[in-house]
């Protein structure tokens, strides 16, 4: 196939699907619920048990609290992502925080927190 | 032996027709309301690995072919490159592709490159596209050889390659539930592949056929996808980047970090680098084995079903580590 027509279609096909996409809402992030959170976070970490659950009121990140440590669980697109709070900083963030994970496939995220929840999620996240 | 044979670039050719089919699939769900999901950055970068695996092909596909054309010039043998040649060799490719996907799942050198198939929590149409870009540092293409050898020209080998892809994009998707009992006993299907994107406990390293199931029958890795295990897609350790550069390149970043840590030994070294996932000098990270006996600890029940079969005995002495 010629290189010209190869690269139209690829880029024309990539561009056309996102637009499509896009216009139909299949880029909405998902909002998490306290049910959710348990289950997803299960489903990412089995052997955990769970002691409380604090979601932002955003409703796209929480703080899960476990026997092993604590643990952060994020809303990633239509799904979620989760990663105990081992090997991470955590920085002040116009929004809220920004935490970083020291890990290359999952750099970090921000979650965003009001007035009233930040100080709340930074004594859970820093008890000390 | 130089003698010139062609072949088309089949996958090349085959982009419009996996444009067509993703906007069908789309189609499809939207009407039925069910059959997958689809979700904007997910499918944006699985598409843009696709065109990067594509890109990778024209910088890098030089060295695995210039390797296959000096194999060709030291085989006495020529086998031509008649139909019933050309259909011996798509099996024999099928059977070079299950021990390279195995390999690609149990030797992290290799689970570096193909690491990034099985990234998304999605498993539709453009799941299939998001494709290594680094299969040639892999050095995987040295099993091939022994087809080149036997006297299969290279070019009738990458073209039989570029079919069995081909073959497994139409599998990669939730609107197919099951197809007619004799086509899934012979061939890989939407369903058999569904199991080995599986992240849970039961469907680790299993179903690693490209077009024939038959490979995993022979080799014991078959599992059936079980209707009270719904499968769920994704890693183990989900990744949280819709980057495609770290999507492409975060197993290598990780081998690299864990190889050249202070400390270890020599072995230890080179079993972060060869090692099957999962491997820890300090038993801080678990295997699939371990995955599937923590499994056992919770869900006993499923000892010696599909999946567990190794497991049949019972093993009172295990002891579950804490995660």
């Amino acid at each position: 196939m010629p290189l010209e027509i190869l690269l139209v279609l690829v880029v024309g096909g990539i561009v056309g699907i996102t637009v499509l996409l896009h216009l139909t809402g299949k880029s909405r992030i998902r909002a998490l619920t306290p049910e959710s959170v348990r289950s997803e976070w299960l489903r990412h970490a089995p052997d955990d048990d769970i002691i409380d659950i604090t979601i932002a009121h955003d409703r796209r990140s929480a703080l899960i609290r476990t026997e092993t440590g604590n643990g952060l669980l994020w809303s990633f697109g239509a799904d979620t992502v989760a990663r105990h709070l081992l090997d991470f900083d955590w920085l002040e963030h116009p929004e809220g925080f920004e935490v970083q994970f020291h890990d290359f496939s999952t750099p970090k995220v921000i979650i965003r927190l009001d007035e009233f929840e930040r100080p709340h999620w930074q004594h859970l996240m820093d008890p000390a | 032996m130089t003698d010139q044979v062609n072949f088309p670039d089949a996958v090349q050719w085959a982009v419009p027709f996996f444009i067509a089919a993703i906007l069908a699939e789309f189609l499809w769900i939207a009407i039925k309301g069910k059959g997958g999901r689809y979700e904007t950055r997910d499918a944006v970068t699985s598409l843009i690995m696709g065109a990067g695996n594509i890109a990778s092909g024209f910088l890098l596909g030089f060295i695995a072919y210039a390797f296959f054309m000096w194999l060709w010039q030291i085989t006495p043998l020529n086998l031509g490159t008649s139909i019933p040649v050309i259909i011996l060799c798509f099996v024999l490719d099928d059977l070079r592709y299950y021990w390279v996907h195995r390999f690609g799942h149990r030797i992290r050198w290799v689970w570096a490159s193909h690491v990034n198939h099985h990234s998304s929590q999605h498993y539709n149409l453009t799941t299939a596209l998001r494709q290594t870009w680094t299969y040639t540092f892999t050095f995987m293409m040295v099993v091939r050889a022994p087809l080149i050898l036997l006297g299969f020209h290279p070019a009738m080998v990458l073209f039989c390659g570029g079919l069995n892809l081909i073959y497994q994009f139409w599998i990669h998707t939730e609107a197919i539930g099951k197809m007619p009992r004799w086509f899934e006993a012979v061939m890989n299907t939407p369903s058999h592949h569904r199991a080995h994107h599986g992240r849970n406990a039961r469907y680790l390293d299993c179903n690693y056929a490209g077009v024939f199931i038959i490979w995993d029958k022979m080799f014991g890795t078959f599992v059936p996808e079980q209707e009270d295990d719904r499968v769920d897609f994704g890693l183990v350790h989900n990744i949280g980047t819709f980057n495609p550069l770290r999507v492409a390149f975060h197993e290598w970043v990780s081998i690299w970090r864990d190889a050249t840590q202070p400390g270890l030994t020599l072995r230890e070294r080179l079993a972060y680098c060869f090692a099957p996932p999962g491997y820890s000098h300090d038993g801080s990270r678990d295997n699939s084995e371990q995955i599937k006996t923590k499994h056992l600890a919770r869900h006993p029940e499923d000892r010696g079903t599909p999946g567990f079969e190794q497991f049949v005995a019972e093993m009172p002495d295990t002891k579950v580590k804490q995660a």
